[in-house]
């Protein structure tokens, strides 16, 4: 057995690192409105102390043995549960990337939510997310994992409702909360099969480490049978489709996280709450959650679930890249990119690419964050214009927006490189991370040659080329051609001014990390750059490893490369010139894709409505017949009462009201003869003396 | 026989006063006639005790009996002329019929 009840010093610096923002959200939640700035400074450095021990932690373990810190929690005789931290790459990557863009993204929002009314509460859910997102990563058990996994999903319902008076922001709330509960539901299933074939839910003792085994690649498919020697030492056998089972219960738990089909569309609700908000949560760290447990468990999922999750990442990476391609709200534009990215990633864990999942997780952490700050900065300037103007206009509509480029230079700059990124252009990160999984599909196909691996590669490869499309239609609509708000409102004199320091550095420091310097010293090819050495897929006994070679190798980056950079001019061409109209708004496709895909209107249909008239009849069912039981109940004891009440009244007290009124009757009979009259009482014994004496006489 | 005067007459008298006593008792509505009837009635008796005392000439118990009988009425009178007058101080009137409460 490992070591595990001795902290060692980078352990220690992840504790202090997990419990800060847990501290902050209890300073700020208690007296946030007697701080000075209303505690904004509490989270910002505390976060930022996080990250420096983050980061501490990260250059003692990167490439380093795991390290592991336990302590006995709950006991209960078959059943020990264990609480502890688990340090390995994987981990110690995902605690500095949180901890860094979380302390930007609170810089960012010192200036970008300013003046709210509930300053401190945002500042304070933040700091409740931050801890739960860093628990989760440094959880070693699968409970735990699900316990940071719920509080998770809770902050970001605080945050998605963080104007909890708006109406739409509750909605979205609420359905993001309930869609994650379906998928938590799910993932608990999944655990507790776990648990019953195993008996652990210690990472380590399931997936092992390195090249150790766990209990999990331990086990064996035997014809029908799935068995493995448990961590109690005796034979333990499921049917083995248990197995796969497990596998889709967590995938699906990730789904929901991770915003996958079927369960994709509470994220675009979610952009509800603030863009910093959406930026950190809902692009960069929470809807990672979902990939870092896939890539957790990874060696779980037997061939049957490896490809359903990669057709189901696949589906998802180009339904939501189609639909990012009409939207005019600049926010779900980038949502539906996040769904889109996401499915790359969910593709590759599919695929068996697991470091080029992980690496496009946290290439894409970066961009994204990045992408959406830019908007929140646009966002933020047209809402300061509208509030300085009284006019009445949606400050996210790509519609009302141009030729910001010469206004908001940094906001343009930046934008544009995160937007380079996320197309895949060659020398950004981007390019790097996303050709990886693109790769690992062409490549898989070509060794297969199936049929369902050509529509996976051919579904990414859309979605890899609509990408370059929709995020530079964004850009051209925002930032090239005239301001078009100023022509709807030419009485105005609209000037747009650029975002202040606040927002600008974290901006800018993001940007820097778009270039693929930081992943990688070779730009075309990050196989020997120092994240893809330090992510090693886990032991699986399903997964088939895909080595990229030959003609796939060279191929694939460079026709990707030379179709996103037609894509890029055509969009060029269609906004910024307006010299090219691929469809109009009226066409059918059009529509399908803006309305995405219809799964808002089937979910109400399908699900919703008959939800809803399910309640309704369970609730007629309640009012009437179960009250209905219980009422004629109550009636029914009413009316014995009354029958009862009736027999005491009568009955009871009329033989009572009898014996008294008899006696008073006889009483007053008799009391005549007590008159008090002395000769009437010696007449009567008079009387009854010669009674006597006749009666004597009469005898004898 | 008593000096040639039988026995039986001396009883019809007796009866007589007895019940004249007695009557008196019953109707009148002074106390002091009532007292008067109770005299009438022990002397009745009393007749009774002499005649019936002719017959025993040794021990002569009926004269003494009668003579008893003579004390103790005399003595009744005296306590019941008492009891009157008290009656009439606290009820300012002796008509035994009005007087109905024993409570003082």
């Amino acid at each position: 057995m490992i070591e595990t009840q001795h902290i060692s010093t980078p352990l220690l610096a992840a504790i202090i690192a997990l419990l800060l923002p847990l501290l902050a959200f209890l300073i700020i939640g208690l007296f946030g409105r007697r701080l000075k700035r209303q505690g904004d400074w509490v989270a910002v450095s505390f976060t930022f102390i996080a990250f420096l021990f983050s980061a501490f932690c990260f250059s003692q373990i990167w490439q380093q043995a795991p390290q592991y810190f336990q302590l006995p929690w709950l006991n209960t005789g078959i059943i020990k549960l264990a609480i502890g931290l688990r340090l390995d790459n994987l981990s110690a990557l995902m605690i500095i990337l949180v901890t860094f863009i979380t302390s930007l993204v609170m810089v960012y929002s010192m200036e970008y939510m300013k003046g709210e009314t509930n300053y401190p509460r945002y500042f304070a859910h933040l700091s409740l997310f931050l801890f739960s997102m860093l628990g989760l990563v440094l959880a070693d058990s699968l409970l735990l994992i699900y316990i940071f996994w719920e509080l998770v999903g809770f902050s970001s319902y605080l945050l998605i409702g963080f104007w909890y008076n708006r109406d739409s922001a509750a909605r979205a709330s609420k359905k993001a909360f309930i869609v994650n509960r379906i998928g938590d539901i799910a993932f608990f299933i999944g655990i507790l099969i776990l648990l019953t074939q195993f008996g652990t839910l210690d990472l380590t003792t399931l997936f092992g480490s390195g090249n150790i085994q766990g209990l999990v690649q331990q086990s064996k498919v035997l014809g029908d049978h799935w068995m493995v020697i448990n961590s109690a030492g005796s034979i333990h056998a499921l049917n083995k489709t248990y197995l796969t089972i497990a596998g889709l219960c967590i995938f699906a738990g990730a789904a929901a996280k991770s915003a996958q089909f079927p369960l994709h569309t509470w994220l675009p609700d979610a952009m509800e709450g603030p863009t910093s908000v959406s930026s950190l949560i809902h692009a960069a760290t929470m809807v990672a959650a979902g990939v870092y447990l896939v890539a957790r468990v990874f060696p779980l999922f037997d061939s049957e679930a490896l490809s359903i999750i990669s057709v189901v990442g696949a589906f998802t990476a180009f339904m939501a890249a189609s639909i990012a391609i009409t939207q005019n709200d600049i926010k779900r534009v980038l949502a539906y990119s996040t769904i889109s990215q996401l499915g790359f990633m969910i593709t590759a864990i599919g695929l068996g690419a697991w470091s080029a999942a992980l690496f496009h997780l946290v290439t894409h952490a970066f961009f994204k964050c990045l992408l959406f700050l830019g908007a929140g900065s646009v966002i933020h300037q047209l809402h300061h214009l509208k509030h300085e103007h009284h006019l009445d206009f949606d400050h996210q509509d790509l519609r009302i927006m141009g030729g910001l480029r010469k206004k908001m230079p940094v906001t343009y700059i930046v934008l544009l490189l995160a937007a380079c990124a996320l197309s895949g252009i060659v020398f950004f990160s981007g390019f790097l991370s996303k050709d990886m999984i693109l790769m690992s599909a062409w490549m898989r196909t070509q060794t297969e040659g199936s049929g369902v691996t050509f529509l996976i590669a051919l579904a990414l490869s859309l979605a890899a080329v609509f990408t370059p499309f929709y995020i530079f239609r964004l850009i051209f609509k925002v930032f090239w051609g005239d301001f078009r708000l100023q022509k709807i409102h030419p009485a105005h004199n609209l000037i747009v001014h650029e975002s202040n320091n606040f927002m600008k550095v974290p901006m800018m420091l993001l940007a820097a990390f778009t270039i693929f310097i930081f992943y990688s010293f070779n730009p075309i090819h990050a196989a020997h750059g120092w994240i893809l050495e330090g992510l090693q897929a886990p032991l699986s006994n399903f997964n088939k490893e895909t080595v990229i070679s030959g003609f796939v190798e060279s191929a694939v980056p460079a026709i990707t490369l030379l179709l996103s950079i037609a894509a890029i001019f055509s969009a060029k061409k269609a906004y910024a010139d307006q010299k090219l109209r691929f469809l109009s708004e009226d066409n059918l496709l059009f529509q399908f894709s803006q309305r995405a895909w219809y799964f808002d209107a089937i979910y109400d249909r399908i699900i919703v409505e008959p939800t809803v008239l399910l309640s309704k009849l369970t609730g007629w069912f309640d009012k009437r017949i179960v009250d209905g039981f219980v009422n004629l109940w109550g009636n029914l004891t009413i009316s014995f009462a009354a029958f009862v009440a009736w027999i005491d009244k009568r009955i009871v007290d009329g033989f009572v009201n009898f014996t008294g009124s008899f006696s008073t009757w006889l009483g007053s009979l008799f009391r005549r003869t007590q008159t008090g009259r002395l000769q009437q009482y010696m007449a009567l014994g008079v009387l009854g003396l010669i009674l006597i004496f006749v009666l004597t006489y009469i005898l004898h | 026989m008593l000096n040639g005067i039988p026995l039986e007459h001396f009883l019809y008298i007796s009866t007589a006063l007895f019940c004249c006593g007695l009557f008196a008792v019953l109707t009148r509505r002074n106390a002091v006639m009532v007292l008067i009837g109770i005299e009438l009635m022990i002397n009745a008796a009393i007749l009774n005790f002499v005649s019936f005392g002719a017959f025993d000439k040794i021990k002569n118990g009926g004269q003494m009996f009668a003579i008893f009988g003579i004390v103790l009425a005399a003595a009744g009178v005296a306590v019941a002329l008492a009891i009157i007058l008290n009656v009439y101080k606290h009820f300012k009137t002796i008509d035994p019929s009005a007087i109905d409460e024993m409570k003082g």
